[in-house]
């Protein structure tokens, strides 16, 4: 394992059933930085962070975290090591922003998932980050996209994961909410222990948020390095077929 | 806390007083002779079916709604009260036309089993499509097709004691003994408090399934207990009491309504003492509106459950248009 470190895959082919979607991908997320991917419509993003994730098994190759393999890791000590938000959240009917948040501590509580002191103060902790305090007692069914989303990433980071996983989760957030969000996930990032991989679309946000790039086409890695090398006008007509 | 409190209050002085009533109304009085016989034959046995019986209905409804994300699941709904009620009417024809006795426990057996098969079914179908109202639909169908099946059974069946499967299948809490309520209560027990043991992975469920899985719930196995818990609640109903319509989709939304929340901490003991009020005051009905006709436990519940499914509906369709 190199020093920093927190993720690394290696040759590893990701898919459903037996079909790859993506192949070959080594990759590396150093500890307190964010890596984004980036690629057209159905090239993968999300089939990767799913395997990542644990959602679905990789096909073949290597994904370990901190030296150790994370496929045998048990559902909690994965679900201690990553958080995922996605782009679509559920909205059940009287179901509380802190009830949702409060879901995130699943990993940390007992048999019959009574919240300590100690899980409430950093539910609500979570909630100040991501500035949805004055929410919790609302219905998840009654607020905004925006703050759905922002009331998600308070769950994962109730969660208290090492590596975050986005996928896609700023999608139907109007211009404003998608930079809250963004300039969120940054804050914790710079505050400490926190590692990020998010796949997005608004490449604005990624050069403004994301430390590295990673890019996907024709079901390989295209291309991958620091964000200011890698999204350069003539890459990016590349990787999504502009032509000028 | 305190507005919950007075929640549980009132749903309790729901069972009460209408227990009571059951206990004491009826054209026998204190000071016939056979009254105490009455009461501890007939009566009090009924009136404990309605209580424990609607409670564990109302509880299995609210588990299938977790499963099915959907507020308009229940075991009568989509059909499994109708796989148990067929499943039980069979074994009951095969053995009883055989002049084997069966007793209450390998009742329980026989509708748990229909009540899987039923529930398998309507899995099934469920994979297909992610409309509540289709999923509905289906299940009503089922609990059809299984009905029309028990009505053929027992009409072709000319055992005498078949005559009486008649009315245990339109759904009755008549014809208990005490026996019966303790067999029935232990089976309840079980359900109920495997239900409250899976308290932590149905609140995270609620999130959705990807979210739960990511906090680390297995969502195989929890689907599976979920599962048995539901069938054993409904089974154990279905084989004392016949299909009880709508107690199971009406209780759970009202308690939604009543405690603003679907937690599990807080809704598995709400669902069950709303169950038991909801049957205990259907029953009172059924039994003394025309008396001394009675009419059948399943047509008063529909009365004041099905509304419920219809405002369900209309709300939900609101919020989404």
């Amino acid at each position: 394992m190199t020093e920093g470190i927190i993720l690394e895959t290696r040759n590893l082919t990701v898919g459903y059933g037996r079909k790859p979607v993506v192949s070959g991908v080594d990759m590396a997320l150093r500890a307190g930085e964010i890596t984004a991917v980036a690629g057209e419509n159905g090239c993968g993003k999300s089939t990767l962070l799913k395997t990542l994730g644990g959602a679905i098994p990789p096909l073949s190759g290597t994904m370990e975290a901190m030296g150790q393999d994370i496929t045998g890791l048990s559902a909690k000590e994965r679900a201690k090591l990553m958080a995922i938000v996605m782009t679509r959240a559920v909205r059940p009917d009287y179901f509380t922003c802190h009830d949702m948040v409060s879901s995130g501590r699943y990993p940390y509580t007992g048999r019959l998932g009574t919240l300590s002191d100690h899980d409430l103060d950093i539910v609500e902790e979570a909630m100040e980050i991501t500035g949805t305090r004055d929410i919790k007692d609302r219905y998840m069914s009654e607020i905004s996209d925006g703050q759905r989303q922002l009331v998600m990433l308070s769950r994962a980071i109730a969660q208290e994961p090492k590596i975050l996983l986005l996928d896609e989760p700023t999608n139907f957030l109007d211009i404003k909410h998608k930079k809250l969000f963004a300039d969120v996930v940054k804050g914790l990032v710079s505050k400490g222990e926190m590692t990020v991989i998010m796949s997005m679309h608004e490449l604005d946000i990624v050069k403004e948020t994301a430390d590295r790039v990673m890019t996907i086409k024709n079901g390989g890695i295209l291309k991958q390095g620091k964000t200011s090398d890698i999204l350069t006008d003539a890459f990016i007509a590349e990787l999504f077929d502009l032509s000028h | 806390m305190k507005k919950d409190i007075a929640s549980y209050l009132i749903l309790i002085i729901f069972i009460l007083i209408p227990a009571a009533l059951g206990i004491i109304l009826g054209t026998a009085g204190f000071d016939d002779p056979g009254f105490y016989t009455i009461l501890m034959g007939i009566r009090l046995p009924r009136t404990l079916a309605a209580l424990v019986l609607g409670g564990a209905l109302a509880v299995s409804g609210y588990l299938l709604q977790v499963f099915f994300s959907n507020p308009i699941a229940g075991p009568f709904v989509l059909g499994i009260s109708g796989g148990a009620k067929l499943m039980t009417a069979v074994v009951l024809i095969l053995f009883l036309g055989r002049g084997i006795h069966i007793n209450s426990a390998g009742m329980v057996l026989a509708s748990f089993i229909g009540a899987a098969i039923s529930t398998m079914a309507v899995l099934f179908i469920s994979r297909y499509t992610d409309r509540m109202s289709v999923l509905v639909l289906s299940g009503v169908m089922i609990g059809y097709i299984c009905s029309a099946l028990t009505d053929f059974l027992i009409t072709f069946a000319d055992d005498r004691n078949i005559v009486n499967l008649h009315y245990w299948s339109m759904g009755s809490f008549s014809g208990m003994n005490m026996g019966n309520v303790l067999c029935f209560s232990v089976f309840a027990v079980i359900g109920l408090a495997g239900s409250f043991a899976l308290k932590k992975p149905i609140g995270a469920y609620l999130t959705g399934e990807e979210y739960a899985r990511s906090v680390g719930v297995d969502l195989k196995l929890f689907r599976i207990l979920l599962i048995l818990c539901s069938s054993l609640l409904s089974a154990t109903v279905t084989a004392f009491a016949g299909p009880i319509s709508f107690v199971g989709v009406a209780v759970p939304h009202l308690a939604r309504r009543m405690f603003r929340t679907v937690r599990p901490e807080k809704m598995i003991p709400a669902c069950f003492l709303g169950g038991a009020a909801f049957c205990l005051i259907s029953d009172l009905a059924a039994r003394l509106l025309f008396s001394p006709t009675e009419l059948s436990i399943s047509s008063v519940t529909a009365v004041f459950g099905a509304p419920v499914v219809i405002m369900v509906l209309l709300e939900r369709g609101r919020r989404h248009d």
